[in-house]
């Protein structure tokens, strides 16, 4: 699953030459061939298992977009589309070949409409660029993957956050796209009215579609209102199973918690190290977050905390402060580049699964003795409120054998997850490294996935060899 | 009529009171919740069982029939109108609800469960099904999954597509699928999103898995009263403005309070221009500070009275009024045409004055009533079909205001579906490239075009034609379809 990747490209060599010449008299400077940019698109932050493309491009406008890609379309050269290069799943690697469309400077948020609740953004827009930009507007746009990713490539991979919980995940908060098809075509999909019924869900299709039925060149986004108050909270737990009921006991009554997340010992104590987290100890850990009015925050916080002490955690330590906030959550989304510093001069990658909330805690606890089992150092963290955990599983990029173990061992947390009825990708998404677990997890309808690729995108130039297997 | 190879295939598969045909007994078959469009179908086929439905798909799919899945026959599109040369396939008895489990907060379901049946089953469980189209008591939960049906409070809780987990469903030749998954996410295309809303051209529902949310604690609802229309459309944006998401949003004018009062009685303010009816759902805390707000927003707002249910009986007293507001426009004219146009929330005083002022123009009374939250309008044109004319300048005010949705960045329907009624409209809407996207989607799912043919997606060709005749304004449109 997380094997080193082969290239091997499609087409002939005179198409490729042939292709830069146009690209390069329409494009000049900024279509690149030079081997040092190449090599910056050739991977994301997953692997280190880099598959290079033969040109970058970066276009400013939804034409120039189309333009590119009609110019591939016409040699039958592959298309890839980049933002800022930190997907987990080997999405943006041209193990065909082909040009990479950098989005990365198609960065303007186009219109914001405050009283609606949504806004228009290009596709380089990243999460944080937005909310910059929201300020003062007493909105903001709540979905936070660990990376500070764009937004187009937010939509492309569904992604989700430590907010999911309370706020949902890309699938439920963009409202539109405009995407370029495999012809060089704009489309748009959905709009500003809040529900259509007209025609079918393509918003959505396109939404996790990976690159590989389209580019998607703006995303309309639903925006929230900053909550009135806001607290967060850490409790820390004698045992995983502890924490992981606790969450359960939480979602079932239904307390909308804006975040919960869950740290085992072996992750809490990276965070320590990592991010200084003074007065914690390596224990399995819960996150708290929650939003609304102060008297709101107070009664879920209070009956938070009773469930927490019911399942024998320990007292509630209390971020009120925005500062003591943002560190707490600076040190979760840094949980990966922590976890990394475990065991210098390691690789990492991260598995995904999410399973049904009645099935979290069997699932959670089979992958820790699972990892004890293996021998191997990883540490769990997860938006557990959704159901969805990673491992971030460390190897020696030196050592084959324990680079298999731990190959291994991912397969087995995505075929876990999926006998329990979840998924093998909560949202990093399937890119290179799930295609089997993909069909395990959808068996006949994984051959429909194929049929509607192969409609929308029938020369197969957009992202190929990715997200579903043909 | 079958052909007669086919009808034998399909009375093996199915006893005879399963299997209709005769003209009398295929009759109340012939329309859904439209009834302006009428069609007979060859035969209507009552399967109880997935193995059923599967053989039934089969035989159609090798000899070229046209199946129309149907579930309680309550669209507004003409989503379940027969095709003449198909069948009429009924989920009428897929009627049980297989499990609730209240861990994960999911129920299993079969199609032809009603809406309202699921949160009954709930209850007992402090659960409910969140979205509530009006016709919840009778609409089933196939239809709704087909239509991506909403209601008055999915604009706090989602639409059926936020609120389904799993499909189970067989394509046009049989086989069996299944989208989404019993965990919140699911990995590759989202294939659930696609068939939601699919209008039943991309597959046949058998069973479903909806999400339950808890029953809140408590709930209340204000009715506010506007001496102004477009100020209680002002009101509607300044309460989202401010970040506050109601339970429920809804806007009636005054002809609409009108015809509902004299049906439920409920003291409405007969004398106001609009009233809006704002609920607050979750703890007592909250609903006591959120009510304060909303309170405060529609006083600024120049909200003239706000009266707020004191207890469940009186909320629910307040809601019938809303709910059953398409009957009483019912009973306060011949006949009425529902437009479900959706527009973003800034929009609303603006469409609601051009609608007021072509309302006079055309000389026909028209009735709002909508999910104001959502930017959903619902206006009711009333006429009487047996007035000469009367249909044309409804057909042509009708038109009027959903190219006004578009021009505004809206959509032409927000909850009731395209079926046989908007497909012109969809000309309108979607470029021949966008189109030429839904097209292939269809063509992955079912290349010959045997489920639910002639709806919801028009072919270029069509919207070609449409094109020449839009140039000669005022003509009927789609002449070849019987219309009202």
């Amino acid at each position: 699953m997380n094997a080193p990747i082969s290239r091997d490209r499609r087409f002939a060599p005179e198409a490729l030459a042939a292709l830069e010449g146009e690209l390069a008299s329409r494009f000049a400077e900024r279509a690149v061939v030079n081997l040092s940019i190449r090599e910056q698109h050739g991977h994301g932050e997953g692997l280190a298992d880099a598959a290079l493309p033969d040109v970058v491009v970066f276009p400013h406008t939804n034409e120039e977009v189309a333009e590119v890609v009609r110019a591939c379309a016409a040699h039958r050269v592959p298309v890839i589309a980049f933002g800022v290069g930190t997907s987990l799943e080997g999405h943006v690697a041209a193990i065909h070949g082909g040009v990479c469309i950098d989005l990365s400077q198609m960065n303007r948020v186009l219109e914001v409409n405050a009283e609606d609740l949504d806004c228009r953004v290009q596709a380089g827009v990243t999460r944080e660029q937005l909310n910059a930009e929201l300020k003062g507007t007493g909105l903001f746009f709540p979905i936070d993957p660990g990376a500070n990713a764009t937004l187009g490539g937010m939509a492309a991979t569904r992604a989700s956050g430590t907010n999911a919980v309370r706020y949902g995940t890309m699938r439920e908060n963009v409202l539109g796209l405009t995407v370029v098809t495999p012809e060089g075509r704009i489309v748009r999909t959905g709009g500003r009215a809040r529900k259509s019924s007209a025609g079918y869900d393509l918003t959505r299709l396109y939404v996790g579609s990976e690159g590989t039925l389209g580019i998607i060149t703006e995303v309309s986004l639903r925006l929230h209102g900053v909550p009135e108050a806001v607290s967060a909270a850490v409790a820390q737990f004698p045992g995983l199973r502890e924490a992981v009921q606790t969450v359960i006991a939480a979602m079932q009554m239904g307390i909308p918690v804006a975040r919960i997340e869950l740290l085992d010992e072996v992750q809490m104590d990276a965070c320590i190290r990592y991010s200084k987290l003074e007065g914690y100890e390596a224990k399995p850990t819960l996150f708290f977050e929650f939003h609304g009015t102060a008297d709101g925050v107070a009664e879920q916080a209070g009956l938070m905390q009773q469930i927490a002490a019911e399942h024998g955690g320990g007292e509630f330590r209390w971020a009120v402060a925005q500062e003591e906030r943002s560190a707490l959550w600076k040190a979760r989304h840094n949980a990966y580049y922590a976890a990394l510093a475990l065991k210098p001069g390691s690789f990492g990658f991260s598995t995904d699964a999410c399973v049904p909330i009645s099935r979290l805690a069997d699932c959670v606890l089979e992958t820790r003795e699972d990892i004890d089992a293996t021998g191997l150092i990883c540490a769990i963290v997860g938006h557990v409120g959704d159901g969805n955990f990673h491992v971030l599983v460390l190897f020696d990029p030196n050592d084959p054998a324990e680079r298999a173990k731990a190959d291994e061992f991912a397969k087995r947390v995505s075929m876990r997850a999926i006998a329990m009825g979840g998924t093998c990708t909560g949202e990093h998404g399937v890119g290179i490294h799930k295609l089997d677990a993909l069909r395990a997890e959808h068996g006949e309808a994984v051959e429909l996935m194929a049929r509607v690729k192969r409609a929308l995108d029938p020369l197969d130039i957009m992202n190929p060899g990715k997200t579903v297997p043909l | 009529m079958l052909p007669p190879d086919v009808h034998a295939e399909l009375a093996v598969l199915l006893p005879p009171e399963a299997l209709l045909t005769a003209p009398e007994d295929t009759k109340p078959y012939e329309c859904d919740g439209l009834t302006l469009f009428r069609e007979r179908p060859s035969a209507v086929v009552l399967p109880e069982t997935e193995a059923q439905v599967v053989a039934i798909l089969r035989v159609c799919h090798a000899a070229g029939i046209p199946v129309v899945a149907r579930g309680a026959g309550t669209s507004l599109s003409g989503g379940a109108l027969p095709d003449p040369r198909g069948v009429v396939l009924s989920m009428a008895k897929f009627n049980r609800i297989l499990s609730v489990d209240v861990l994960s907060r999911t129920a299993v379901v079969q199609p032809g469960v009603r809406n309202l049946a699921i949160s009954e089953a709930a209850a007992p469980h402090g659960l409910y099904y969140a979205p509530d189209p009006s016709s919840q008591i009778a609409c089933s939960i196939g239809g709704n999954v087909a239509e991506n049906a909403g209601g008055v409070h999915c604009l706090k809780y989602g639409l059926t597509v936020h609120n389904v987990q799993r499909v189970r469903a067989l394509l046009v030749d049989g086989d069996a699928v299944e989208f989404g998954g019993a965990s919140l996410d699911s990995s590759g295309y989202d294939l659930l999103a696609l068939v939601t809303g699919s209008e039943g051209l991309l597959a046949v529902i058998t069973e479903i898995t909806v999400r339950l949310l808890p029953k809140p604690q408590r709930a209340q609802v204000a009715l506010a009263a506007f001496d102004d229309v477009e100020k209680a459309g002002a009101a509607v944006g300044a309460i989202i403005g401010e970040g506050i998401i109601p339970a429920g949003l809804e806007m009636m004018d005054q002809p609409a309070t009108r015809a509902v009062e004299q049906f439920v009685r409920a003291d409405y303010p007969l004398d106001a221009a609009a009233v809006l009816l704002v609920e607050s759902d979750g703890t007592p805390e909250e609903v006591e500070h959120e009510m304060g707000e909303i309170r405060r927003i529609l006083t600024a707002s120049g909200a003239t009275s706000i009266r707020v249910s004191r207890d469940e009986k009186e909320r629910r007293l307040l809601w019938s009024g809303r709910k059953n507001a398409f009957p009483a426009v019912g009973r306060i004219s011949p006949d009425y045409y529902c437009i479900d146009g959706t527009i973003p929330r800034g929009a609303l005083p603006l469409v609601l004055r051009r609608t007021a002022e072509w309302s006079r123009e055309f000389g026909l009374p028209c009735a709002n009533v909508f999910h104001a939250g959502d930017g959903n309008l619902h206006p009711l044109i009333l006429f009487d079909a047996n007035r000469e004319g009367e249909i044309e300048k409804t057909i042509a005010f009708g038109d009027r205001i959903l190219a006004l949705c578009i021009e505004v960045g809206g959509t032409i329907t927000g909850e009731h579906g395209v079926g046989i009624e908007k497909l012109s409209s969809m000309c309108s809407q979607f470029a021949p490239d966008e189109l030429d996207r839904f097209l292939g989607v269809k063509n992955a799912f079912d290349s010959a075009g045997l489920l639910n043919p002639g709806k919801a997606v028009p072919t270029l060709a069509r919207c070609a034609e449409f094109g020449r005749m839009h140039v000669h304004r005022g003509e009927l449109r789609h002449p070849e379809l019987p219309r009202f």
